[in-house]
């Protein structure tokens, strides 16, 4: 399916839900959403954290930058490491929160939120909110019909990266359906000798995503939706159907780099070297943003690095969104200032242009992307419309979806270890799942 | 009876001596003769091999590249010498994080160690040769908190920092390295300093000496080694640390044990720097290894059941 | 008793100054009346006292009341934190782990320090071996943690550890030079024994066709040539071609020999009779072989198992079930010079007429180790062995570092399930006061061991 090979230019390409939504929900002369303002926040210094570090950081300082020219106000960045909740929880324990916080997960949201360590969006940044986010995406940043953040930078899940060298030497074309992925693009690569898969299985969280997609085709946005809220339990038949289906791959030793304990060793982006640098696979599964280890490790995307969507199981291809979002968590002069102006269609418009970004905004133009693959990506979302879905993992509790050596995380790990037991996996998942 | 064997076993600079002077008739003597003093020494060269080899391996990686490091182990380099390369060195010290790590590992690790040396000694010295009541009792506390894990602090000391507004800064690391630190440091010059003559310390009273003088000229002078032992184990205590780091200091205040740690979550692509960082973080506890051997020696064994 | 001192003498005395005795102390304490008035000892102490109330008696209660407090230190639970931690099945591991690490890694280094020690006593060049194995002390547990990381790597080709082991297994047992090449499945090939055969038997002159896939071309060796059909051999002969049945770039036909197809050279293949190998020959460079020599009739064409034994990838070090007995490994990598250094320091003071006398009774080598050395030695082995309870008791450091994120949770210990649960990610802080109050109960049994010993000794 040519159409498609998303083929991105030399840069590092990354995605656009925003173009969805500029096309669905844009309403005509949505504005500032209040940027801010008239220069009256001269002298405020504001602290802002999140976990980007690298280019990541570089741009959103851009953005920060013209805030501050803006305002008048100061902003510092500090970085949270990988692990948000583990600089969040001594800062809070201590009571010295930054001003505005980027949280990876909406869990974060509801928890921080139910610890009363978030200060509710107001003013100019609801109001930004309610303008420029539809409501999808504005439920995700509230807990209890109280709006607390915003989603302010995505990521799209639903790709999968291969070697177009690979394929052709095995003489395979892109998968449509989760059946032609294994029964025709996997067998016969690994009849040419070829691993199809390199997994990330040390890094849980390429497992969670892994699962969503299954689930998310397989058993629809409904249930989805009935699963992140806990209504259905993890024992449904749908969970240990989409497990079963998992294990067509991740039961066979020989679809795997290094095989089962192979796959559960390496890490992201390990498993991407591993297809791009050391050829020692065909596809590794993880976001749009693969493409910029992909790069690191010599291919150029766009050529000899492509992506396809992620095959339909049920009846249609899964979209699964993942993204951060940015909180305030003091009631200091400027916070909620700095979140309306964040909300706002044009700061993201000006990060869209640096590169390495998604937004979520309506405001945001497809056009503010440069390249074709994010507009590529932005026509999937478009045409799963309303099912689209945001990552489950980082929806429920952290300590359920998003901790290391724990919950979703450490239980996946072991169904790629040993994916013997589908019921089994979705009973210790459920207990879990209580727990949290 | 037993106060020159026990001289002998206490003074820790006989320790890593080969013991030349003991009688012919040793368990190991007998051993020796039965196995073969060949035998002997090629065991034990296969366990000093053996426990060189892990530190070579990382020391030899941190000199390869990433794509080597990934494709083979680090034993290649012994066919193809060609692959070290300083360069994951070079990037990382132009890395500003990982230099500025380093250095505050430094600004962490100096003023704890002449802290804690400082308030140790006078304690010690009031614990040895001032009169007070319930001074036993109270050594005896310090005695009991020698073995207080410090993940006791953790929670309770956040909340004060928190409220003293010094939560993640330096100094706030410093000063918890300094309080748990102390009974050991107090324990160790206590005895020390009770073991210098009494004559000595009679005759400077005598001669009208003030007690901060004699604390300055008698006791620091003649405690020498042991405060070496003390400032150096001490050193090292606090340069390795990471626990207190990852509690208490924050991203601009880290050291360099925190700043690696963070990388530990991508360790296959992240070998890189990950491997010279560490190795760099081992670079100045060796030198002092090796250089002060002896002192930091008697600091460990004096730091037995702590 | 000579040797109750040493210990002592070990963890009290810096050096150099003679060793008086502590009896001395206390004798100046009590003809302290030229000394200085009391009120002098409060300067010098005060420092030290400041520090301790705020950071050790401090901490204590606070912790044992913050953990009677739910995680947002808003509403009192009583003892709910601490059933909680008995029964969270995330704590039962760490504590599980815990029982485990204070079993095992202090006997084994203690032992590991005992042996060196022995080893060493008669050595010349023992500092030096002394020197290398006490270097670990000197280097954080990051580092080592790191190293260690390295070492037990899965891939033998990046891990020492598989690496060694699998240069040894590779030499008793070398593996194929094909080990993932296998028949399709609806290949006319049935597995038997490890390898395969064909599932029809074959007829002495008739040629045969063994198809395999799964073999990528660059394995293939140099000297392979494209398949070629065998020619039918005579009425003692059976021949056929074993080959990459896969034509790169897709397209061939299967089971048919295509004109990209590589021949696989080096594969023993076996005739079989009524259950016995009765003929053995090997692949050419085009695939072909020739089995002579046979009776007239049919045969089973066999592809021996050897053809297919995978190469031995070595053990899962850092897998959930390997993961505590490898950081243990990495432990005694560090503590055993500790273990080591002390005992011999210990041994060094052993009164040799005491040895003597039991050898002049005609005590074995062995006796005399086990009756005389050993209990002479007794005190610096507890001491070593407490000292060694306690560090492990807090080990965190090297557990956080060493098991990678998908093992975590099987290599928890205490002290690292209570920095999780209270800063790393947890935010509970009042479960982890409860984690930490229970690991400063752990230690109290130590605590006492160590005033009682400090009292004696001062008595």
């Amino acid at each position: 399916m040519p159409e498609h090979t998303w083929r991105a230019r030399g840069t590092v390409a990354v995605a656009a839900v925003g173009a969805l939504l500029a096309a669905t929900a844009c309403s005509p002369g949505s504005g500032p959403g209040g940027g801010g303002g008239d220069g009256d926040l001269s002298g405020v210094e504001l602290k802002v954290a999140a976990k980007w570090t690298g280019v990541e950081q570089e741009n959103f300082e851009e953005v920060l930058a013209a805030f501050e020219q803006e305002t008048g106000a100061s902003v510092a960045y500090e970085s949270t490491g990988e692990d948000t909740g583990a600089y969040l929880g001594p800062k809070l324990e201590a009571n010295e929160p930054p001003d505005v916080a980027i949280l990876p997960q909406p869990g974060l949201v509801q928890e921080y939120a139910d610890q009363d360590a978030l200060v509710p969006l107001e003013g100019d940044a609801a109001a930004a909110l309610e303008e420029n986010y539809t409501d999808y995406w504005k439920e995700l940043g509230s807990v209890d019909g109280e709006a607390y953040g915003i989603l302010l930078k995505a990521a799209h899940k639903s790709i999968i990266w291969y070697r177009p060298d690979a394929f052709d030497e095995a003489g395979v074309e892109e998968p449509e359906t989760w059946d032609d992925l294994t029964g025709e693009t996997a067998a016969t690569l690994s009849d040419a000798g070829i691993t199809p898969f390199s997994m990330c299985g040390a890094s849980g969280w390429t497992l969670t995503d892994w699962f969503e997609n299954v689930y998310l085709s397989e058993a629809g946005p409904e249930k989805y939706d009935q699963l992140v809220a806990h209504e259905i339990p993890w024992t449904d038949d749908s969970v240990v159907q989409s497990l079963e289906v998992l294990a067509e791959v991740w039961g066979e030793e020989d679809l795997m780099a290094g095989g089962n304990d192979g796959a559960v060793q390496t890490d992201f982006p390990t498993c991407v070297t591993d297809v791009y640098g050391q050829d020692d696979a065909a596809m590794v599964f993880e976001a749009d943003f693969v493409a910029a280890s992909a790069e690191e490790a010599g291919a150029t995307v766009g050529e000899d690095a492509l992506a396809f969507p992620f095959p339909a199981v049920g009846e249609a291809q899964p979209v699964v969104v993942g993204g951060d979002i940015a909180v305030g968590m003091t009631e200091n002069e400027g916070v909620q200032e700095l979140l309306a102006f964040l909300a706002s269609p044009e700061a993201q418009t000006t990060w869209a242009g640096l590169g390495g970004y998604l937004s979520a905004n309506s405001g945001v133009s497809a056009d503010a992307y440069a390249d074709e693959f994010t507009q590529q990506l932005a026509q999937t979302i478009l045409d799963a419309g309303d099912d689209v879905r945001y990552d489950l993992s980082d929806q429920v509790p952290s300590q359920f979806g998003a901790t290391e050596g724990k919950g979703m995380w450490s239980i996946l790990q072991d169904f790629l270890r040993d994916p013997a037991d589908p019921e089994a996996t979705a009973e210790d998942l459920e207990a879990a799942a209580s727990e949290s | 009876m037993s106060t020159r064997e026990d001289t002998a076993a206490v003074d820790p600079a006989a320790a890593p001596d080969p013991g030349q002077g003991a009688p012919q008739s040793s368990l190991a003597s007998r051993i020796v003769s039965r196995l073969g003093s060949g035998l002997l020494q090629a065991v034990l060269v296969l366990i000093a091999v053996f426990w060189l080899m892990p530190t070579l391996g990382l020391f030899i990686s941190s000199l390869r590249s990433p794509q080597d490091n990934s494709a083979s182990g680090w034993w290649a380099v012994l066919t193809e010498p060609s692959q070290l390369t300083l360069e994951n060195y070079a990037s990382l010290l132009d890395n500003e994080g990982f230099v500025a790590s380093f250095f505050n590992t430094v600004l962490i690790t100096v003023p704890s160690t002449v802290l804690i040396v400082v308030i140790a000694a006078l304690a010690a010295y009031a614990f040895a040769w001032l009169e007070f009541p319930g001074r036993d009792w109270l050594f005896l506390g310090v005695v009991g908190l020698l073995v207080v894990p410090l993940q006791v602090a953790l929670v309770p000391i956040a909340q004060i920092y928190g409220g003293l507004g010094i939560y993640g800064s330096i100094l706030g690391v410093v000063l918890f390295h300094v309080g748990y630190g102390l009974p050991f440091a107090i324990f160790l010059l206590r005895n020390f300093f009770a073991a210098i003559p009494r004559d000595l310390l009679e005759a400077a009273r005598m001669d009208g000496g003030r007690e901060f003088t004699i604390f300055r000229r008698v006791i620091l002078p003649l405690g020498g080694p042991a405060i070496a032992s003390l400032a150096i184990f001490q050193f090292l205590w606090v340069w390795n640390d990471l626990l207190v780091a990852l509690v208490f200091a924050d991203a601009q205040n880290q050291p360099m044990t925190k700043a690696l740690q963070s990388e530990m979550r991508q360790f296959g692509a992240n070998i890189d720097v990950i491997s010279s960082g560490a190795f760099l973080s081992m670079v100045v506890p060796l030198l002092v290894f090796f250089a002060f051997q002896r002192y930091f020696v008697q600091g460990v064994m004096a730091g037995a059941v702590k | 008793m000579a040797i109750t001192g040493g210990p002592e003498g070990v963890s009290g005395s810096g050096g150099a100054p003679p060793d008086t005795g502590t009896g001395e102390a206390t004798a100046a304490a009590k003809s302290g009346r030229l000394g200085p008035p009391s009120w002098l000892a409060l300067v010098f102490l005060l420092p030290a006292l400041l520090f301790l109330g705020a950071y050790m008696l401090y901490p204590i209660l606070f912790s044992i009341y913050r953990s009677l407090w739910d995680a947002a230190g808003t509403q009192f639970i009583g003892f709910s934190n601490y059933t909680e931690m008995f029964t969270n099945a995330s704590t039962f591991v760490a504590l599980r782990n815990n029982v485990i690490w204070v079993v095992v890694a202090p006997i084994v280094v203690t032992i590991a320090g005992l042996i060196f020690a022995v080893l060493t006593e008669r050595v010349r060049w023992s500092t030096a071996f002394k020197i290398i194995v006490f270097m670990p002390m000197a280097i954080s547990f990051l580092a080592s943690g790191v190293i260690f990381r390295l070492v037990y790597e899965q891939d033998p080709e990046s891990g020492l550890a598989n690496a060694v082991i699998t240069t040894v297994q590779d030499t008793v047992s070398p593996s194929a030079a094909f080990p993932d090449a296998r028949p399709r499945p609806e290949a006319p090939l049935a597995e038997a024994g490890g390898g395969y055969e064909l599932a029809d038997e074959a007829a002495t002159d008739e040629a045969v066709l063994v198809p395999l896939v799964g073999v990528q071309s660059d394995e293939l060796p140099e000297e392979a040539e494209p398949a070629a059909a065998a020619e039918p051999g005579g009425g003692d002969t059976l021949t056929g071609t074993v080959w990459v049945d896969f034509t790169r770039g897709g397209g061939g036909e299967e089971g048919a020999i295509d004109a990209s197809e590589s021949g696989l050279p080096g594969m023993e293949v076996q005739a079989v009779s009524g259950g016995q190998v009765v003929g053995t020959a090997l692949t050419g460079p085009d695939g072909t072989f020739e089995l002579t020599g046979l009776e007239e009739g049919t045969y089973t064409v066999r592809l021996a198992a050897d053809n297919f034994t995978e190469p031995y990838n070595g053990l899962t070090w850092l897998g959930p079930t390997l993961i505590t007995p490898s950081i243990i490994g990495a432990y005694l990598w560090v503590w055993a010079g500790f273990a080591m250094v002390l005992i011999a320091a210990g041994l060094a003071a052993i009164p040799r007429e005491a040895l003597e006398a039991a050898r002049v009774d005609g005590a074995t080598e062995w006796q005399v180790f086990r009756r005389v050395t050993v209990p002479l030695l007794s005190p610096v082995l507890m001491v070593v062995f407490v000292t060694l309870m306690i560090y492990v008791l807090k080990i965190f450091d090297l557990v956080f570092i060493i098991a990678p994120g998908s093992v975590q949770r099987d290599a928890n210990v205490l002290a690292l399930e209570m920095w999780r649960v209270s800063f790393g990610g947890g935010n509970d802080q009042g479960l982890g006061s409860a984690l930490a109050v229970f690991l400063l109960a752990l230690v109290v049994p130590a605590m006492v061991f160590q005033i009682r010993r400090f009292r004696r000794e001062n008595a």
